[in-house]
């Protein structure tokens, strides 16, 4: 048996395999259901998949392959629990996200930072503001980088010309910065907070 | 004879062992550019070094190392006050990054964890030593400092891995090869053989871990206690210690021990901080719906002399004034007014599933549901503006100063130095990178 939060959310999960078989006109594969239940490891995948299963909703072919099972697009079986049917507020507010969801994409990733300089002023970055930053991703031409030069961390943009790689502010006082050995981006910078 | 194999199966189960690399002084130094490839070392408000980073080890110093020799030492050593709170919201990054390649993680410290890859192999389409190769990968660079990671056959071996080389190691160890790590690896670097039994060990004639793995199985048997014959099975290969992935509940003992500076002799206060870690240790307790049947009590002088007193309860508690109105005459006992003490704990003991409402013939359990209620409440508010916003009366003092008087900067910058918005009570849970950003 499972409980109702967990028929909830496997309803959630059912919900968006049927949408993507509508519009591709087949199965998703383990990846992708990973990425459209937001599940955090193929192994998630893997026993959402066994308790589908178990629940008619998918089978596998011969091959291994998922494919529709004979329940799949029957109503979601919420009468198994004696729960009643969830309000409907809490259906309409399932597609809806937090503040900390829509500003962060990869939690654990993530750090933020203080801006001291006036260096990124006409981007719209101001002293004292907080920066949300992400690490571990390749930064691209034009993102807004934390790179540490000498002893310091800096907020730029990273310019790419050629062969040629180097930081530019984002105000008229301030000269580009063009590394000697090599340049150390630390994170990306991801989104830009300011309380009043 | 001596080159054979101690199994002939690489991994029957394929088991992960992660170690942060100089964790605390790492977290510091990942976070602050000017502190990178300095000797860094954390512990500041206890006056011992508690975290080095590698530039500071190869100075020479070395844990619990006290600052006036750190001194001495390494003059040009940079010591900082240990940010707990930063250190475990990196911790919470490491689990749940491990957590992404599969939910069977153990989180086994602080600075390490356990994870279980078996079966992964084609779910993820790679094998053991790539899964393994990813989750560092994500892992030094999404923290922004290196981890050492041990893939072995079981949880003993994973961990001889891990410390195979180190920092930033990465050492596979399938079982038929197990033989050629252990050959020259001494006994007491086993994890779980400690000084006492390896010295036994020696005694017999056996110097290495491979000496040991190679004894035979019923002399380990009549010889050992249960948990050496288990690690005796495991360093052949076999799986034995499971993975503990639950959120852990069921606590033997609950301990809460806090270094004050600077040292007192003052009894109120001294009975202060123990009252607090009391509190504290109820807290835990509460959260975890445990309840105690005994406690030890112990005052730390400051030349590191221990005093200590257990005391048991007639009846199972998480409640500090019940617990601290019962230990008042022990703490008397072992309170010395002409010694200055450093620190002081509590060790909640027998702990067991709290159930209320037994009801019994003197009407206690009644007073008891009233406590139950009283002590929601304060959990709830507690929760809600910040830890120790309601303490107990014998806790005043301990709550009146902030732990560490004294030398200026002995508590962590970011506790300072807040974003508008954040209070000393609470901060936002998203470690933050340190000094100018210009």
């Amino acid at each position: 048996m499972f409980t109702y939060n967990e028929l909830m959310t496997e309803n959630k999960h059912l919900n968006k395999i049927r949408r993507f078989y509508h519009t591709h006109k087949r199965m998703p594969s383990y990846r992708e259901i990973m990425a459209l239940t937001g599940l955090k490891s193929l192994n998630s995948v893997f026993r959402l998949i066994q308790k589908m299963i178990s629940l008619n909703l998918v089978s596998k072919d011969a091959k291994g392959k998922i494919i529709p099972g004979k329940s799949f697009y029957e109503i979601p079986l919420l009468g198994l629990v004696e729960a009643g049917f969830p309000s409907p507020s809490e259906e309409e507010l399932v597609d809806t996200m937090t503040l900390d969801e829509y500003l962060i994409n990869n939690k654990e990733a993530t750090y933020m930072l203080k801006v001291t300089g006036d260096s990124m002023i006409e981007a719209g970055i101001m002293p004292g503001d907080i920066a949300l930053v992400e690490r571990g991703v390749d930064a691209r031409n034009g993102d807004i980088v934390i790179a540490r030069i000498d002893g310091e961390w800096t907020i730029k943009y990273l310019r790419k010309k050629g062969n040629k790689v180097f930081l530019e502010a984002a105000n008229k006082d301030y000269k580009p910065i063009f590394p000697k050995d090599h340049l150390e981006i630390a994170a990306i910078v991801k989104a830009v907070i300011r309380k009043y | 004879m001596e080159n054979r194999a101690l199994t002939l199966y690489s991994f029957p189960k394929a088991i992960i062992h992660i170690d942060g690399d100089a964790f605390f002084a790492s977290c510091e130094q990942s976070r602050n550019p000017r502190l990178q490839g300095k000797p860094v070392i954390t512990g500041k408000e206890r006056g011992i070094a508690s975290s080095l980073s590698y530039e500071a080890k190869a100075r020479g110093v070395k844990r619990g190392m006290r600052i006036s020799e750190i001194k001495k030492v390494c003059p040009e050593a940079i010591l900082l006050p240990s940010d707990y709170e930063t250190y475990s919201l990196l911790s919470k990054k490491l689990y749940s990054i491990v957590k992404r390649f599969t939910p069977e993680v153990e989180e086994y410290g602080i600075d390490e964890c356990f994870a279980d890859l078996t079966g992964l192999r084609r779910p993820l389409r790679m094998s053991y030593e790539k899964i393994s190769h990813e989750i560092k990968k994500s892992l030094d660079s999404e923290l922004g400092f290196t981890f050492s990671l041990g893939l072995g056959p079981n949880k003993v071996i994973a961990k001889i891995a891990s410390k195979w080389k180190k920092p930033s190691g990465f050492t596979v160890i399938p079982g038929r090869h197990i033989h050629l790590y252990l050959e020259k690896l001494p006994l007491e670097k086993v994890w779980g053989i400690g000084p006492q039994t390896s010295a036994y060990l020696n005694k017999q004639g056996m110097e290495t871990a491979l000496d040991f793995a190679r004894k035979d199985e019923e002399w380990v048997k009549k010889h050992l206690s249960k948990p050496f014959y288990q690690i005796w099975q495991e360093l052949n290969g076999k799986f034995i210690f499971n993975l503990e992935t639950k959120e852990k509940h069921n606590y033997q003992t609950i301990q809460k021990v806090k270094t004050f500076t600077p040292p007192s002799n003052e009894m109120s206060f001294v009975f202060s901080q123990l009252s607090k870690n009391i509190e504290n240790a109820c807290i835990k307790a509460r959260r975890h719906k445990l309840g105690a049947k005994g406690i030890v009590i112990f005052l730390r002088t400051q030349d590191f002399k221990d005093y200590g007193i257990e005391v048991n309860f007639s009846s199972l508690t998480h409640f500090p004034n019940e617990i601290i109105k019962i230990i008042k005459p022990a703490f008397n006992q072992i309170f010395n007014k002409k010694l200055l003490y450093r620190s002081t704990g509590a060790v909640l003991l027998k702990l067991k599933e709290y159930n209320i409402v037994q009801p019994d013939i003197f009407g206690s359990s009644l007073t008891v549901e009233k406590m139950e209620k009283l002590y929601q409440s304060i959990d709830e508010i507690n929760r809600k503006y910040g830890k120790h916003t309601v303490f107990l009366g014998s806790s005043f003092w301990a709550n009146k100063f902030s732990q560490h008087l004294g030398e200026h900067g002995d508590i962590p910058k970011r506790k300072i130095d807040l974003l508008k918005g954040e209070t000393a009570r609470k901060r936002l849970g998203i470690p933050r990178f340190m000094g100018n950003v210009i």
